[in-house]
């Protein structure tokens, strides 16, 4: 029941997190006009995941097993670009009010319903389908013991309730913490998916040396414990990764966090590091 | 994204098909579309991994991981060198997770790790073959076995039974051999679905003057029937009986050394009951003789024992079809044993075509749900 409980609110966190943060940013700078956009491109999400959930589990229809990992890596890969995007344009916004420059707040946030949509999307779909058939395996299952469905339910229900509170607090708390710590939370965020990425590339075959763990913690971090669990969910941490993984988490976190945290000139606005929009 | 749509697309296209894989189509060239081997259950738990199977054709290959532990695991199946073939992730205790794998034939790994780390509980699993065949699940593999066995009983009997009766011809024992004929037809008609794999030697043995094309020579029981009741002289008769007990003694080596596939077994329970409804109930089969219902008889166990083989698969994948089949099977036995005479049958021209259509009812009331067996098995 626990183990269920654990999957159901680590597959929950690697959704909600980024939404929530969403949200915050959009309702504390006054873009709450945006908001449907976030629930359309959740709502899509969803719906398609458990289109795509009940198809495979349902029918004769088939999803290679590579086809899934590279489903996966795919909308990782996507969902890294576009959250790093929004990492600096939230740079931008904080620029523009710490410099109580309201004026150029709104033009700082001239951002596409697109953007928005596809960003949402992307955080859910991410991680849908296979939750999806996890779902659909339990409510199977539960003929037998209805233990597995109720402990994923009961995780994915934690995991918003999570993504909530960190929306409540983060709305408290003043503009510059806000995005002083919402964006360094994103960037640990997008190079944990970055990470998954890279990871499930590797087992989709695309990228070598699956099996060449940079580490082995699992002594320490056990993958089902409650920590383990929270820690893959919200930073992809996991307690045997391989090399590619974690070099490419680290080549992602280096000049990311470099580029963020560096001070800010009023003067020039800073080219975003990424090519997203 | 896009990606994913496309996948699924070429999932929901395969989809149209009967049972989909996306592999090669089975042995029999009778049926038609690919077909899915059964599922290999894999009965895990916090220390135990096992593997229904060790041994599968090459192909698609669907897992399916039932997690009895206390910890999440996941299943593996690795190439040499630990290259992930296919996995699946997040079992946890209590689920069944199924896994889709395309495995071309050689030496594989499966493995299970409760607690999601290690190198996990190892298992070989050989991939073989070039075509997938349907005896990947233990039940299939098991009914084709029950079936074979059955076969060579039939066919034992098949060979002494002929070789009395062709002794009889060439004794010039026509009474004999008369009474012989439909007895040894009896053991042919069972499986006579196995010896029409071998395309040629069947109508060899069990052709027809009527189904005769120009310019071939005509052999086998029936010939021999023509001498016995219409010329009533079996003085010349003795090559043909000789060459009838050859062609039986052949084709009940290859019955018994055939590769037979659970779709055979489907397939041929089909084709005994349109031998009846085509060639017995019209009397057409033993015209001179008449002895149709002893090959009717005979069609309808050897279909029921091709049904009874497969029976442990029907039952656990369509309960409501094997009740079915139990009722219809009784129907027509019933409805044969009507004109059961002695230990034989009444002739086919004593039978009054309101009979003969109670009979053809019967048959094909059983017909219906038999076809529905080869789906079944090729899920």
């Amino acid at each position: 029941m626990f183990a269920s409980y654990l999957i159901g609110l680590r597959e929950g966190l690697e959704a909600t997190l980024v939404v929530s943060v969403l949200v915050a940013f959009l309702v504390k700078s006054d873009r709450k006009d945006k908001l449907p956009q976030v629930w359309a491109g959740v709502g899509v999400a969803v719906a398609l995941s458990v289109a795509f959930g009940a198809l495979l589990t349902f029918t004769a229809a088939r999803l290679e097993y590579t086809g899934q990992e590279l489903f996966e890596a795919i909308a990782s890969l996507l969902a890294v670009v576009f959250v790093t995007w929004m990492i600096f344009w939230m740079r931008r916004a904080a620029r523009a009010l710490s410099g109580e420059l309201r004026g150029k707040l709104s033009e700082a946030l001239q951002v596409g319903s697109f953007a928005v949509v596809v960003m949402a999307f992307l955080a859910v779909a991410r991680e849908g389908l296979e939750t999806a058939l996890l779902f659909f395996a339990a409510a199977q299952g539960a003929t037998t013991t209805v233990e597995p469905l109720i402990g994923i339910t009961l995780g994915v229900l934690t995991s918003v309730l999570i993504g909530w509170g960190l929306y409540r607090s983060a709305i408290k708390i003043n503009l510059t913490r806000f995005f002083t710590w919402t964006g360094l939370l994103l960037i640990l965020v997008a190079a944990g998916i970055l990470k998954y990425g890279v990871h499930d590339l590797q087992e989709a075959g695309v990228l070598p040396g699956l099996t060449t763990y940079a580490f082995d913690i699992s002594g320490v971090l056990p993958a089902d414990s409650w920590y383990g669990a929270l820690l893959s969910g919200i930073f992809n941490i996991t307690p045997q990764p391989s090399v590619a993984e974690v070099v490419a988490w680290a080549a992602y976190l280096v000049p990311t966090l470099f580029l963020f945290l560096r001070p800010q000139r009023s003067k020039t606005t800073p080219a975003p590091a990424s090519s997203a929009a | 994204m896009r990606t994913a749509i496309h996948l699924t697309f070429g999932a929901l296209a395969l989809a149209g098909l009967t049972a989909c894989g996306s592999g090669a189509a089975p042995a029999p060239a009778s049926s038609s579309g690919p077909a899915a081997p059964g599922k290999i259950a894999v009965a895990a738990n916090d220390t135990e991994c096992k593997v229904a199977a060790s041994e599968v054709a090459a192909g698609t290959t669907t897992f399916a991981i039932t997690n009895g532990g206390s910890k999440v695991t996941e299943f593996y199946v690795y190439a040499p060198g630990d290259r992930v073939m296919a996995e699946v992730e997040n079992i946890v205790p209590g689920l069944t997770r199924e896994l889709i794998a395309e495995l071309p034939a050689g030496a594989y790994e499966t493995a299970c790790k409760p607690g999601m780390v290690g190198k996990g509980i190892r298992n070989p699993l050989k991939v073989t073959g070039e075509h997938k065949k349907l005896t990947a699940d233990a039940k299939l593999a098991e009914a084709v076995a029950s079936y074979k066995r059955y076969v060579k009983s039939q066919t034992d009997t098949l060979l002494v039974k002929t070789q009395e009766f062709v002794d009889a011809v060439k004794a010039g024992k026509i009474e004999e051999a008369k009474a012989l004929y439909p007895v040894s037809r009896t053991y042919w008609e069972r499986i006579e679905p196995v010896a029409e794999i071998f395309g040629d030697l069947d109508p060899a043995i069990d052709g027809r003057e009527a189904d005769l094309a120009e310019g071939d020579e005509w052999t086998g029981f029936h010939k021999i029937e023509k001498d016995l009741w219409i010329h009533k002289d079996v003085s010349k008769s003795g090559p043909m009986a000789d060459k009838l007990i050859a062609d039986v003694k052949t084709i009940v080596d290859k019955a018994n050394a055939a590769e037979l596939t659970p779709l055979h077994l489907a397939n041929g329970a089909k084709e005994l009951l349109d031998e009846v409804a085509t060639g017995k109930i019209t009397g057409e089969e033993d015209i001179w003789s008449h002895t149709d219902l002893w090959d009717f008889a005979a069609n309808l166990q050897g279909s029921k024992a091709a049904v009874q083989s497969l029976r442990p698969v029907l039952e656990e994948r369509a309960p409501d079809l094997v009740k079915t089949l139990d009722e219809k099977f009784a129907a027509a036995e019933a409805a044969l044993e009507v004109h059961r005479k002695g230990d034989g049958w009444q002739l086919h021209n004593e039978l009054s075509k309101a009979e003969l259509k109670s009979l053809s009812d019967a048959i094909n009331a059983l017909g219906e749900p038999i076809s529905k067996i080869a789906p079944v098995v090729a899920k």
